[in-house]
């Protein structure tokens, strides 16, 4: 943890610098004859300062801790890369993200849908069975959960809470 | 309060139970409460994650069914929580987490009947507790708000995110303020309330309004939630209960001191800005443990430790909505999303709650009455079958709980441009949560910015920059040494010296008496 401390830490104090330099950049409104201390940069110029000073006592914490020691090599990232959880992690985000930010628009909401739900149980599934007619079967139920899903969300949401969808 | 502003009071209620006892109020109450159980006892879908995905479903609904819908979500979930808590020492809802370590071994001991009952009646009780306060004190807090200024509405935003994130993050609470913070710098982008100006829009039209409450929870709460979920390696199947889950009269009668007083407990806790249920419960338990004649029972299957848990942590919900109601600053979570809700319904609350619509504080009440009714009946009757919607694997499950977190997103104003901010603050949200920054004090930033900057600059103008006003106020002054206290004593060395002083203190004091 006192790593990624150290990285927050500088990220926050960059971060904060970035905002009190903004909110002195915003103007003043002079020519509206408002009183100085309404102006819009005032309350995030305050916040860009506290978070500023919380930057930089997470970073002095953590380089207490020897938290500035950061090492990224190959092996390093390949056993990061290697990790089941990660994997998973990256997955999800992945298939996510591509639904719902390039499919959605792109296709019909219900067969971007049903695209999804089919593609995430199957690629997550596919693997967790050995024998070749389990993975069969697997692809089968996952064809049905998104045909079944994908119709049941439209339905739903559009015709019975007229709710517009994506 | 009087005795006719008393009858009045309860003349109000018993109209708005009245107002509910119809087909249509009745079946909204019996899915919602369902859903909510089911979504708090599947590990992964917390209470917050519910309602922000249900309320895509009120849009079209009128504003009071709207409000019950979620508010029977709500209670349901922190109740379904206990389930897994229970069977297999997951937690279904953070909220849950002091239930595991009683409930658990109360399960491996064959007994996970009874400990679902004395979850069932504590959760009851808790709520009904927590719906006391809600009643009487909500109409009192809103009329004492009316006198509330500038001054006083500066120093309950930085109460709020001081205190949420001191409770909300007890190993390490400076993380807690940074994430209250930024919560806080998230709520500057947009035009401000007073002048109008585009403050970090960058010339992009869609920030004008800044990030919208609701993208940004959903993303925060359901789109990090599965990230986290399958990130995670799949947890165990829960086993159906052998013994009666039917709760037990002589529970009840035993534990009633711990009862009430974790209904109290939860209730202040809910009351608090920001701090939710989780800490409740934990509160509570430590509460009862501190208090109990059976000590060495607590984490081994104390029945007494499971109720303070349970009581706890529904005692907060009521407790959670009274601040959200009178002062519109939410006490947790899930009370924050209910907040955003009633906003987008229409419905104002805030201080003027009490003048503008009174009826509509016991409409609430009521509400909470019919999900607390339905969460018993749900306990009682259906426990064991619901059991059967934890065997559903997560792979399965989560890509629906995205499509949903997607249209969620999407509906409230038909932009594509909210999809990505939930994206954006999904992935914010799993980073922080990985490094152990809590997100309530985030969410209640983003609520309680504007909030901040309009009172800290109207306040400024009233005074022309005198600062007096802000620190010598009555209401002021508490919120401020509070604030600073809570600050100061999280600094270890300031700590240890005031633990040294104290300790001086008491041996003198020995001494002089002897």
């Amino acid at each position: 943890m006192p790593r990624a401390d150290f990285i927050t830490g500088l990220g926050l104090i960059l971060l904060s610098l970035y905002v009190i330099v903004e909110s002195w950049r915003m103007p003043r409104l002079e020519h509206l004859k408002i009183h100085p201390l309404s102006a819009p940069g005032i309350v995030p110029a305050f916040i860009g300062g506290v978070l500023l000073i919380f930057g930089l006592i997470l970073t002095l914490r953590s380089i207490k801790q020897k938290g500035y020691r950061i090492k990224i090599t190959g092996r390093g990232l390949r056993e990061l890369l290697a990790h089941s959880g990660n994997q998973r992690l990256l997955l999800t985000a992945i298939l996510s993200i591509g639904y719902a930010g390039f499919l959605i628009g792109n296709l019909s909401y219900g067969l971007a849908t049903g695209l999804y739900i089919f593609l995430f149980i199957t690629l997550f599934e596919w693997k967790q069975e050995t024998m070749l007619r389990q993975r069969w079967k697997g692809l089968m139920m996952a064809i049905i959960i998104a045909m079944i899903s994908s119709v049941a969300i439209t339905l739903v949401f559009e015709r019975l809470f007229l709710v517009t969808l994506p | 309060m009087n005795m006719a502003g008393l009858i009045d009071n309860l003349s109000r209620f018993l109209g708005a139970i009245g107002g509910f006892l119809t087909p249509m109020a009745l079946f909204h109450m019996a899915w919602a409460t369902l859903l909510g159980i089911i979504i708090g006892a599947l590990p992964g879908l917390t209470a917050t994650m519910g309602i922000a995905l249900i309320t895509t479903l009120t849009y079209k609904l009128p504003p009071d069914l709207a409000i019950l819908v979620l508010i029977c979500v709500y209670v349901g979930a922190i109740y379904g929580g206990s389930r897994t808590a229970i069977l297999i020492n997951i937690p279904g809802t953070p909220a849950n987490a002091a239930t595991t370590l009683d409930g658990f071994p109360l399960a491996m001991q064959g007994l996970a009947g009874r400990a679902m009952g004395v979850a069932t009646s504590g959760s009851v009780l808790g709520s009904f507790i927590g719906m006391f306060f809600l009643a009487t004190i909500a109409p009192i807090l809103g009329n004492y708000a009316l006198k509330f200024q500038s001054f006083e509405f500066f120093w309950l935003s930085i109460f709020g995110i001081v205190i949420s994130g001191h409770l909300t993050a007890l190993e390490d609470q400076i993380k807690g303020w940074i994430s209250g913070f930024l919560g806080l710098l998230v709520a500057m982008v947009g035009q401000e309330g007073i002048h109008a100006y585009e403050r970090f829009t960058y010339g992009t039209t869609e920030l004008l309004g800044g990030f919208a409450l609701i993208p940004a929870m959903v993303g925060a709460f359901g789109f990090a939630e599965v990230l986290s979920v399958m990130r995670n390696p799949p947890a165990k199947r829960a086993e159906a209960p052998r013994d009666s889950v039917f709760p037990k009269a002589s529970d009840v009668l035993q534990y009633w001191r711990t009862i009430i007083r974790s209904g109290l407990i939860g209730t202040l806790i809910g009351i608090i800005p920001g701090v939710g249920e989780d800490i409740g419960a934990w509160v509570s338990y430590a509460a009862a443990r501190r208090k109990s004649k059976e000590r060495e029972k607590f984490g081994k299957g104390s029945i007494e430790g499971l109720m303070a848990a349970e009581t706890g942590n529904n005692a907060v919900v009521p407790g959670a909505i009274i601040p959200a109601l009178t002062l519109a600053i939410p006490g947790s979570a899930p009370a924050a999303v209910l907040l955003a809700a009633m906003f987008i319904h229409g419905l104002r609350p805030g201080p003027l709650i009490m003048v503008e619509s009174p009826q509509f504080v016991y409409q609430v009440v009521a509400m909470v009455f019919f999900a607390t009714l339905a969460i018993f009946f749900y306990g009682v009757g259906l426990s064991k079958p619901l059991l059967k919607v934890l065997a559903i694997p997560k792979t399965r499950l989560m890509p629906i709980v995205f499509v949903l977190c997607a249209v969620g997103s999407y509906a409230i104003t038909n932009r594509t441009f909210d999809i990505w901010v939930m994206i954006g603050f999904g992935i914010l949200g799993y980073i922080l949560r990985e490094m152990k920054y809590p997100m309530a004090p985030l969410v209640l930033g983003i609520i309680l910015g504007d909030l901040m900057d309009k009172n800290l600059r109207r306040g400024l103008v009233l005074t022309d920059g005198d600062l007096t006003p802000f620190f010598t106020r009555p209401i002021c002054f508490v919120l401020w040494v509070i604030t600073f206290s809570s600050i100061l004593l999280s600094i270890s060395p300031i700590r240890h010296a005031l633990k040294e002083t104290f300790s001086i203190i008491q041996t003198r004091l020995r001494r002089i008496r002897k």
